[in-house]
């Protein structure tokens, strides 16, 4: 307690002096700083207002003397009054003062003092003596037409930028730097004001023809902030605008995004997929040069966290958002597929672009081995100077979850002898570093798991014992090792899909669920995949209800 | 229904009271009862204000109320002047309850707790605390869109602040129209008496180029600016077209292309502005000497003033253009048909038009052909 009152006498000489210095915010200045600090100080009315309203005017008056002078001093700076709740919150702290029963004409005066500065923060500023003259005449007060002036106002300024935009070559009608500066700055503190809308959309919208930029940061930082806390609501244009003419609001924009993914409940596609729509960020991303970055930012997080499963499936609903939105895009102002990824072959794009749902289910094996082959072409090749590196190539192929998640599947589904290519793939996505030899070493175990579980899928009895066998399971030390993680979708799917693995099912997870973390992978996959079945319609009634069982028993577990 | 208009009225008086010295009788229980009247109307307005009977029922009540209070010769109305008010009725009264110095202590103590009470405020509505907020935040909003953005060198029309006014000037008139026959008349000649002449007549032009919106915009609740068509125009035209003297003023104080685009919308005022244009051409006389038209009074308008005047309406689309001509035709041929400069103003006003036009087509490249002038 006795901290916060030191803190808030500390704070209020600050702002004292902030405020003597501001005046009334009429030059560059002062404007930028007062902008810069428009929300701290704020919260430091609001603090302000927790401490007075309990206190009386005169415990108040010896506790802070100067407290009429640092509120009146607010009063006249347009830019706090005209900010979020300031002023609001600068009435009430007002109201603390005043004396409910005045002892004698000092207390009475600053009674009528307090009620003249109210009078002046409602009595919307007053400018030309003509205007206010002929209102009056005409029977009008302010609140009856300065909803109607704003608009008026904000239309004239936005109609104007547009023409500016449209026509600035003509240097008569060009709107000066200076000037666009000074509005978007006057913009600051008004963007959560809903009748500005249409002049912050212009401002974003209508870049004019200088070569920098003359909007001022504290704008698109303070737009960026409103349309993240839905403060405000712009067109996508707009938002586009914004996120390419400020890089800091895109990159701020993402990791919004990424707290709200990490805060929420893990491992439910369903959940992210909200999320991810609700950010606006795929639609934004139709355009490259946002994609591109994105896209980095989705690579760093992957990185720096060793692949991790969650990262790559948010990646994954993401780039299902992505091409949704993009398919939604006017054709004729498509821009080609090599702007988003220019170290693809230009085939590989097409085909792994494609939506599994548009392919007929019969030609999804024939799909899956010509991604095999390019993608085995762009990796092994080292001749044609193309990126090379592996883990470019691995990095792609992960985007496209409806194809990636596919190939284990496909593999245990048919009964025939299991395509090399699908092989290679498999063993691809799970360990893209490996070497030739290491990949081919995998390649053979995963063949010898497929057909111990094509054999044992006939049968009727089974016992998860029987699983962990064929799965060659125990012999490999690390169980986070990939080909170990691997050979657990395998088992995983088969326990779904077999006739005979729904008996089983509990018994073989709970045999290979022995860390946590595992449980969590497994889980993570029942999500997964009951969400890919779900969109593309594969779901058997019987897997379903396995998995959907499988995963609530799972849950209540971690 | 009775009682609703009993409300109406003593609302009505309570407004006026409220700037008076009288408010220094108010307590408490005053101030509570005047706000919950306020905020009682607001509700009506609220729900039955857009159409009906109740609404009806309610102008007509004012109407009566503006008439009982000298009709519209008169000053502004001091209680409650136009329908819309009605909407936000307890903002009106707090404002002026709190610009009045002689309310008492207790009273101002408690109309202050009443308006601003704190956070936490559970209403579902907005509540007075928030539009007063509201005002605030605008209010400065214009104030800084205004000192730090608006365009000063702006065409009349396109001003924001003149097309406010011109909006209010014509949602005042068709209110008007509506109480009394005459009364937009009788109320454009009282504001012409009291108020600045200049502002006046601006916003009369920037009123009379008011884009038409047919339909009405879908009501809001927001007791916004209603943009009637023609009826506060056509008020406004008969009204010139009825005083004389204020039309001459018109046409004098405002510049050649905004009279050009006001008779070009309103084709009514075309006869008089050209008749105004003769007189003052026929008070110019030729000075040999100099070899250029003079006037003959000091405050007569001079050749320059009358030649942009013509030159702007000989830019104006085919009706006026071509009336316009016919009537510089018609006057030249009275006054001898003289082909020569420096015998009659009308012979010489047209060989400066055409010739100006001839210039214009040569600038922009256009072939020398017929012209039309």
């Amino acid at each position: 307690m006795a901290q916060d009152s030191v803190d808030l006498s500390c704070d209020y000489q600050f702002w004292m002096q902030k405020l003597s210095v501001w005046d009334q915010a009429s030059t560059l200045e002062t404007q930028q700083d007062t902008c810069l600090h428009l929300t701290q100080f704020q919260e430091f009315l609001r603090k302000m207002y927790e401490t007075l309203k309990d206190m009386n005017s005169n415990t108040i008056f010896e506790r802070f003397p100067t407290i009429d002078q640092l509120l009146a001093k607010a009063c006249w700076n347009p830019f706090i009054l005209a900010y979020d709740e300031s002023q609001k919150i600068l009435i009430w702290c007002l109201c603390c003062l005043i004396n409910k029963e005045p002892q004698n004409s000092r207390q009475s005066k600053l009674n009528s003092w307090i009620q003249g500065i109210l009078s002046h923060i409602l009595s919307a500023l007053r400018f030309d003596k003509e205007v206010a003259l002929f209102t009056q005449g005409l029977g009008y007060a302010p609140v009856d037409y300065y909803p109607g002036l704003l608009k008026n106002m904000v239309l004239s300024l936005a109609s104007e930028l547009r023409e500016n935009h449209l026509h600035g070559f003509n240097t008569q009608r060009r709107m000066t730097p200076e000037r666009l500066a000074s509005l978007s700055r006057v913009c600051v503190p008004l963007i959560t004001l809903p009748d500005v809308d249409p002049l912050v959309e212009a401002l974003l919208v209508c870049h004019g023809h200088e070569p920098q930029e003359i909007l001022q940061p504290e704008f698109f930082e303070a737009v960026n902030e409103a349309i993240l806390l839905k403060k405000i609501s712009l067109p996508m244009s707009a938002v586009v605008c914004l996120w390419l003419r400020h890089l800091p609001s895109l990159e701020k924009a993402m990791l919004h995004l990424f707290e709200k993914l990490i805060s929420s409940e893990r491992n439910c596609l369903r959940r992210i997929e909200c999320f991810i729509k609700d950010s606006s960020l795929p639609q934004a991303a139709c355009h490259p040069a946002i994609f591109r970055v994105v896209d980095e930012m989705f690579r760093c997080a992957l990185l720096e966290s060793d692949g991790a499963p969650e990262i790559i499936a948010t990646i994954q609903v993401f780039t299902q958002c992505f091409v949704e939105a993009l398919g939604k895009e006017n054709k004729q102002l498509r821009f080609a597929l090599k702007t988003y990824f220019p170290y693809t072959s230009p085939s590989l794009a097409v085909v792994l672009l494609q939506d599994p749902q548009d392919v007929p289910r019969e030609h999804w094996l024939q799909t899956l081995k010509h991604i095999s082959e390019l993608l085995r072409e762009a990796v092994e090749d080292q001749t044609h100077g193309s990126r090379g590196d592996p883990l470019e190539s691995w990095f792609l192929f992960v985007h496209f979850g409806g194809w990636a998640e596919m190939v284990a599947e496909q593999l245990l589904r048919s009964a025939a002898e299991p395509p090399a290519a699908l092989l290679w793939l498999l063993a691809f996505y799970y360990s893209p570093h490996d070497g030739r030899q290491q990949r081919a070493q995998t390649m053979v175990q995963v063949k010898a798991v497929l057909g111990h579980l094509l054999a044992m899928s006939g049968s009727s009895s089974l016992s998860a014992r029987d699983l962990q066998t064929a799965a060659g399971q125990g012999t490999e030390t690390d169980p986070r090792a990939p080909a170990q993680q691997l050979v657990r979708r395998l088992l995983l799917h088969f326990v779904l899909w077999a006739p005979g693995g729904h008996t089983i099912a509990h018994d073989a997870i709970a045999l290979m669920a022995h860390t946590a973390e595992i449980t969590y992978e497994i889980i993570g996959f029942l999500d997964q995949t009951l969400y890919r079945w779900d969109r593309l319609g594969i779901e058997s009634p019987r897997s379903g209800k396995l998995a959907r069982e499988l995963l609530k028993e799972l849950r209540t577990q971690v | 229904m009775e009682s609703l208009l009993q409300y109406l009225d003593r609302f009505s008086e309570l407004l006026v009271v409220s700037r008076t010295t009288h408010v220094r009788t108010w307590d408490p229980l005053t101030v509570r009862r005047a706000l919950q009247w306020a905020r009682y109307l607001r509700h009506i307005y609220r729900r039955f204000g857009r159409h009906g009977p109740i609404r009806t029922t309610l102008e007509r009540r004012l109407h009566s109320q503006w008439r009982q209070e000298g009709g519209f010769g008169r000053g502004p109305v001091p209680g409650l002047a136009n329908f819309q008010a009605l909407g936000h009725g307890d903002v009106l009264l707090s404002l002026r309850l709190l610009e009045n110095q002689a309310l008492g202590d207790a009273a101002r103590h408690y109309l202050v707790q009443q308006l601003f009470p704190g956070p936490g405020v559970p209403d579902a509505d907005e509540t007075l605390q928030e539009s007063l907020a509201r005002l605030a935040r605008c209010g400065s909003a214009v104030h800084m869109l205004r000192f730090n953005g608006c365009r000063k060198n702006l065409n009349l029309q396109e001003d924001s602040l003149m097309k406010t006014q011109a909006e209010l000037l014509l949602e005042r008139l068709q209110e008007v129209g509506k109480a009394e026959a005459e009364g937009p008349a009788r109320f454009l000649s009282s504001l012409w008496e009291r108020l600045p002449q200049n502002n006046f007549l601006k916003v009369i032009a920037v009123a009379l180029l008011q884009p038409p919106l047919s339909p009405r915009p879908q009501e809001e609740s927001e007791p916004s600016i209603h943009k009637t068509p023609g009826e506060g125009s056509q008020a406004l035209v008969h009204w010139l077209l009825g005083n004389s003297e204020v039309f001459a003023a018109f046409c004098r104080a405002l510049p050649a292309g905004i009279l050009t685009l006001v008779t070009s919308r309103h084709p009514a005022l075309s006869p008089v502005y050209l008749g105004l244009l003769t007189d003052w051409g026929q008070r110019l006389h030729y000075d040999l000497q100099k070899g250029i038209w003079v006037e003959t009074e000091s405050q007569d308008v001079p050749w320059e003033e009358l030649h942009n005047r013509f030159q702007s309406l000989c830019q104006a689309p085919p009706p006026l253009k071509d009336k316009v001509l016919t009537a510089l035709e018609t006057c030249k041929a009275q006054d001898g048909d003289f082909e020569v400069p420096g015998l009659s103003i009308w012979t010489d006003l047209l060989l400066a038009l055409r010739s100006g036009a001839f210039r214009k087509r040569q600038v922009l490249g256009l072939s020398p052909g017929l012209s039309s002038v």
